[in-house]
């Protein structure tokens, strides 16, 4: 069988200030396949699309089309070469109906100076005939099933000719008859010659529906080939990083050429790689004694998400607990409920004591918490950056403890205390909190916390958007405060991130937690294979749900 | 330059004043005159400061001005009714701070946009306002010593630029100086991280409302002692005026944050820019024409140097 591409993209590297999103990201796709692109989250697949729909412009690489080197400048120059991009997040307006849809961006068909309204649904229709007979053409997108409306996105793909149709997750908020429906109009546009790039989390759908697939993982291929040479264990342990491949796997077309860990300092500081030992081998406890025979710091039974799935958790001091999951697996939310943030049923104690109410009766026992999005959940712009350090425990700033008068004296030593101690590099205390890079803006909304001794800390998504050195020196910081006594349970989508720091891993899989491993069954290809929602031995549901 | 770009509002005042002095150094220019303007912008900087507070917290609230007539008209009622002077004003202040904290509430706990909410419940304030006055003015019953906490003096000074002396010291420490003051800032630079990290949000979000309407219900009290009658939309003029003294200030300190220092500011350049304009004889609506052409440029040359940075 030959392999004649006639799109491939060759070593393509993007950056985004220090991080590198591509770093020699490849992609061939032969005409009329289905070619699917997997990989964890953060591993590139995103940007790769963007590149390839022209809203980022490679640093390095090139693109070929039919052989030529192709620069696409922009959304309508990939259109103009025949790549449809059907995003995860739909984009139709909500009040137009399918045909209004299917001709926004297009030169409407006209008569006279006026559009022609039945012409524009006369070539509507012939495209869903083929496509999507029973699509309702005048119903606007917003009344739509989310089945139909990735069919109106299809249709307008395909108003003109194309070549390429790419797909993101497009099955992952459709029912098992919509996906399905969805699998056989993929097939049928393969046949039809159009390729179609499939993106998809669900391994089984990838195995049944593609040809061929590209696995990516830090922003770079690492592995490639036909369908038919692998399976799922094959798949898991290339977007993993585990070297052993599975049984009935071929040989992988790309070299797999470093593995994860060796990759200097890309993504792991030199901090990082010999403070703590990559998976399989677990982090010891960070208390130095076994902590497992402490008696836990919290205890939550609660149900948390728009699920309302109940999870039973015990943290211990001096563990850093990681909890992983795909984008929208419900790690945030399940933080969220913990810090009283989102209204949760169920109960919570620290040491033993049920806290107060929201937030602030989590304070109050030494709990703390830093948020996700750190812009929009995390600081007061129109404070300063030591205004913003005493924000969480203003009280203990007073000049006089009867009077609510912030001593500013106080407020300055400590700003200078926690500078010092987290390498905060500012401008001055006063300047605004938008003037810092995003690895001190991380540092500060870890420093709020830090005037008081931390019995629970919370974090989601530590480092992201985090340059390598001010990396290092947050772990080092987790590491301080888990070493001080207080447990750790951390969110995070970088799996690097959770081999460097966790003592044991909570798994996330659609709003339910899946998998706790720790010990022996910590590897990096468990904690994938559970975050894509298949156990890789025996399925091991914690003891705790049983409850 | 940097000096100029930073206090550039504060040289523009002083601008103003400079130009109107040598344009009128009889009339303006005089010692009696600026003590005089002092007391004609006390009442708008007062209600100002309280639109303040609410700035802060990034929300309008429209009906001050409505709880200024509510809190005249509701004194001269009430005094016409015989109830002595001191249980009046904590009456009407009363009443005030409530009709605030209902704002509040509905904005904070319900989430209902300041905007509509201030802009509805001033609606209803106004209403209650001609029900309680049958929509005619108000005069009689007004005490004396009452009329002079609006129109006397002490030591040369006038009575009501001793209030607003009051009100903005009060004021400026609790926002600058307190706890309370950071967490409003709080709340108005990023109302979910101030939730997350656990301030009382709602609760301070209804105390700054409240706060806001207890000012304009005191800058009522003054007008009707002032005049010495009340009008049931006696306070219509305070609402725009009030917002753009805010406006104006937040050009003048502080990178653009509402502060009452720069309310007080922004108070005076309409209060100079008024009594100027009439000293010279210039027709009232050249007046609002000038003063709205202030406005914007001075929220003009404040965009345009942020985008210079």
């Amino acid at each position: 069988m030959t392999f004649a591409p006639f799109l491939a993209l060759d070593g393509l590297v993007k950056h985004f200030g220090a991080t590198k999103a591509l770093d020699g990201a490849d992609l061939a796709i032969e005409a009329g396949s289905v070619h699917a692109l997997v990989g964890e989250n953060g591993a590139g697949k995103s940007t790769l699309i963007k590149t390839l729909s022209g809203l980022y412009q490679p640093d390095a690489g090139t693109i070929r089309l039919d052989g030529a080197p192709v620069t696409i400048d922009g959304p309508r120059a990939a259109e103009a070469m025949g790549l449809r991009f059907i995003h995860q997040e739909l984009n139709l307006v909500p009040h137009f109906d399918a045909v209004g849809n299917a001709w926004i961006g297009r030169r409407h068909p006209r008569r006279g100076p006026f559009i022609d309204g039945r012409a524009m649904r006369a070539k509507v229709a012939e495209v869903a005939a083929r496509i999507a007979p029973d699509l309702p053409l005048d119903r606007p997108a917003a009344r739509l099933t989310p089945g139909q409306r990735q069919m109106a996105e299809i249709v307008r793909a395909l108003m003109e000719p194309a070549r390429l149709v790419v797909m993101d997750e497009p099955t992952s908020s459709l029912s098992e008859g919509e996906a399905e429906r969805l699998h056989a109009v993929v097939r049928q546009l393969a046949a039809e010659g159009c390729a179609v790039l499939f993106i998809s989390h669900r391994l089984d759908e990838v195995l049944d529906l593609c040809g061929r697939y590209t696995v990516l993982r830090n922003g770079r291929t690492v592995g490639a080939g036909a369908i038919a040479e692998i399976d799922r264990a094959g798949l898991v342990a290339r977007m993993s990083g585990q070297g052993t491949l599975g049984t009935g796997s071929g040989e992988p077309s790309l070299p797999l050429r470093e593995r994860v860990g060796e990759r200097g300092t890309t993504s792991v500081s030199p901090v990082e790689s010999f403070a703590s030992p990559a998976f399989p081998h677990p982090n010891p406890p960070h208390k130095g004694e076994g902590a497992s025979g402490q008696k836990p710091v919290l205890a939550a039974d609660l149900a948390f998400g728009p699920a309302g799935s109940r999870i039973a958790m015990q943290l211990r001091p001096g563990e850093i607990v990681g909890l992983y999951g795909l984008v929208g697996a419900g790690r945030s939310s399940l933080l969220r409920t913990l810090w009283g943030a989102t209204p949760g049923r169920g109960l919570i104690a620290i040491d033993g004591q049920v806290p107060g109410h929201g937030p602030a009766g989590r304070i109050a026992r030494g709990m703390a918490y830093v948020p996700e999005d750190r812009r929009r959940e995390g600081l007061a712009l129109a404070l300063s950056i030591e205004d913003n350090l005493a924000l969480a425990h203003l009280a203990d700033f007073r000049a006089r403890r009867s009077l609510p008068l912030p001593s500013k004296a106080k407020i300055r030593a400590f700003a200078k205390r926690t500078g010092d101690r987290l390498r905060l590099v500012a401008a001055g205390p006063d300047s605004s909190p938008a003037t810092l890079s995003g690895g001190n803006q991380q540092k500060l909304l870890f420093g709020r916390w830090l005037g008081r001794p931390i019995r629970v800390l919370l974090v989601d998504e530590p480092t992201r958007g985090v340059d390598v050195g001010a990396k290092g020196e947050i772990h080092a910081e987790m590491r301080r405060i888990a070493s001080d006594g207080a447990a750790v349970l951390m969110a995070t989508s970088d799996i690097e991130e959770l081999a460097a720091l966790s003592t044991r891993v909570l798994v996330l899989h659609a709003g339910r937690l899946v998998a706790e491993l720790d010990g022996a069954s910590l590897t990096r290809a468990a904690v994938v294979a559970a975050a894509f929602g298949h156990a890789p031995d025996e399925p091991r549901p914690p003891s705790e749900l049983s409850a | 330059m940097i000096l100029f770009r930073r206090y550039g509002t504060l040289f523009a005042l002083a601008l103003i004043v400079l130009v109107f002095a040598v344009a009128s150094p009889q009339a303006f220019g005089t010692v009696s005159n600026l003590v005089n303007i002092t007391q004609q912008m006390s009442l708008l900087a007062i209600v100002a400061i309280g639109a303040t507070l609410v700035m802060v917290l990034g929300e309008f609230d429209l009906s001050v001005s409505a709880v200024v007539s509510f809190a005249g008209i509701s004194a001269a009622a009430l005094f016409a009714a015989g109830v002595p002077i001191a249980i009046v004003m904590l009456a009407v202040l009363a009443a005030s701070l409530a009709m605030g904290a209902v704002s509040g509430f509905l904005v904070a706990r319900y989430r209902v946009p300041s905007f509509i909410a201030t802009l509805a419940f001033g609606t209803v304030i106004g209403g209650l306002t001609f029900w309680i006055s049958n929509g005619a003015t108000l005069f009689s019953g007004i005490p004396a010593v009452f009329r002079d906490l609006g129109r006397g003096t002490i030591l040369g000074v006038p009575v009501p630029t001793l209030w607003l002396a009051g009100v903005a010291v009060v004021f400026w420490l609790l926002l600058d100086k307190t706890e309370f003051g950071r967490r409003l800032y709080a709340i108005g630079g990023n109302r979910e991280a101030a939730r997350l990290v656990g301030l009382p949000v709602r609760r301070d979000m209804v105390v700054a409302f409240a706060l806001c309407a207890a000012l304009a219900g005191l800058a009522g009290l003054l007008l009707t002692a002032r005049l010495g009658s009340a009008h049931p939309t006696g306070g219509g003029g305070y609402l725009l005026q009030a917002y753009a003294a805010v406006f104006l200030g937040m050009t003048a300190f502080r990178e653009g944050e509402p502060s009452v220092p720069g309310t007080l500011v922004g108070a005076a350049i309409i209060a100079v820019v008024s009594n100027g304009l009439t000293i010279l004889g210039v027709p009232s609506f050249l007046q609002d024409l000038l003063t709205g052409a202030i406005i914007l440029a001075a929220v003009l040359v404040r965009n345009v140097a942020r985008e210079e940075r």
